[in-house]
């Protein structure tokens, strides 16, 4: 028996289908392993920007807690209900102004307490946030 | 009433100017009362006043909602009475009340057109203050996504 009888009887197609299958699977991984090769080699050459933020995120966590005095607890409350109608960051003018809109006492100098008690942070980019530890 | 000699000597700004530059420039310069919420400057509007912070604290903000205070003696603000367009950047608002001493644009920038020595050294001291402050008014306000003012 020779030929393609021979090969049928042997399982001979299963077994070359199987083959190619082995074949197009490996490249197919080799090809995504390849392609995604980019991003590892990208990893490696930021990796020490990588480990410092890691670092950071740690230091993050580190934050100590800002305790608000009972007369200024009312007061960050309010303040904190308006900034949450802003977003984050918000804006500190806008801050402002919703804080005169809404009648709030002396809202300059109200605000004026939180940035100096440190309730109130900048971001370096020209908008603040709320200090990520207040206990009252 | 101009500023007595001392007090000018005290303020960063003017620092490095000998007495007999002091002594010129005191005469154009004048101390004045801030009150808590005052408005010194405002953003657009010509630049005529130029303000060194002596008490108090401010905010400086700007058209997509930055802003940054100050909140130290011899802040300065209304730089723009020196720097062309003379159309004042942002909007500064006293937050408590305070005490600042104020110059004439026109005045300020006869003097440090006109006495190189006293523009010198002044604009020694102001244009590092404006490097620091340029990003906030120039920087694309789009890359934030921010509710616009008054979306409240």
């Amino acid at each position: 028996m020779t030929g393609l009888e021979a090969i049928a009887a042997h399982n001979g197609w299963a077994i070359a289908a199987v083959g190619v299958s082995i074949v197009f699977s490996g490249l197919t991984m080799l090809s995504i392993v390849i392609s995604q090769l980019y991003k590892v080699l990208d990893f490696w050459e930021r990796r020490d920007e990588f480990f410092q933020r890691m670092k950071g995120r740690g230091a993050v966590e580190d934050v100590p807690r800002i305790t608000v005095s009972p007369d200024m607890k009312e007061t960050v409350r309010q303040y904190r209900m308006l900034a949450d109608r802003l977003g984050k960051p918000f804006s500190l003018p806008r801050l402002l102004d919703l804080a005169r809109k809404c009648g709030l006492v002396n809202p300059h100098s109200t605000i004026n307490r939180l940035l100096k008690q440190e309730i109130i942070v900048p971001d370096g980019e020209g908008y603040y946030h709320w200090h990520q530890s207040i206990s009252s | 009433m101009p500023t007595d000699i001392q007090t000018l000597k005290s303020l960063g700004l003017f620092e490095e100017l000998t007495p007999e530059e002091l002594n010129r420039v005191a005469p154009i310069i004048h101390p004045m009362k801030v009150g808590e919420g005052e408005i010194l400057t405002q953003r657009g509007e010509p630049a005529t006043v130029f303000y060194v912070v002596l008490k108090g604290n401010f905010i400086i903000s700007f058209k997509d909602g930055r802003a940054f205070t100050l909140h130290e003696r011899g802040d300065i603000i209304g730089w723009s009475t020196i720097v062309t367009p003379f159309r004042y950047t942002g909007t500064a608002v006293a937050l408590t009340d305070g005490e600042a001493l104020t110059l004439q644009g026109d005045d300020f920038l006869q003097t440090i057109q006109g006495e190189s020595s006293i523009g010198d050294k002044i604009m020694k001291k102001i244009n590092p203050i404006i490097a620091e402050r340029v990003p906030y008014f120039s920087r694309d306000a789009a890359r934030r996504d921010l509710p616009p003012a008054g979306a409240e």
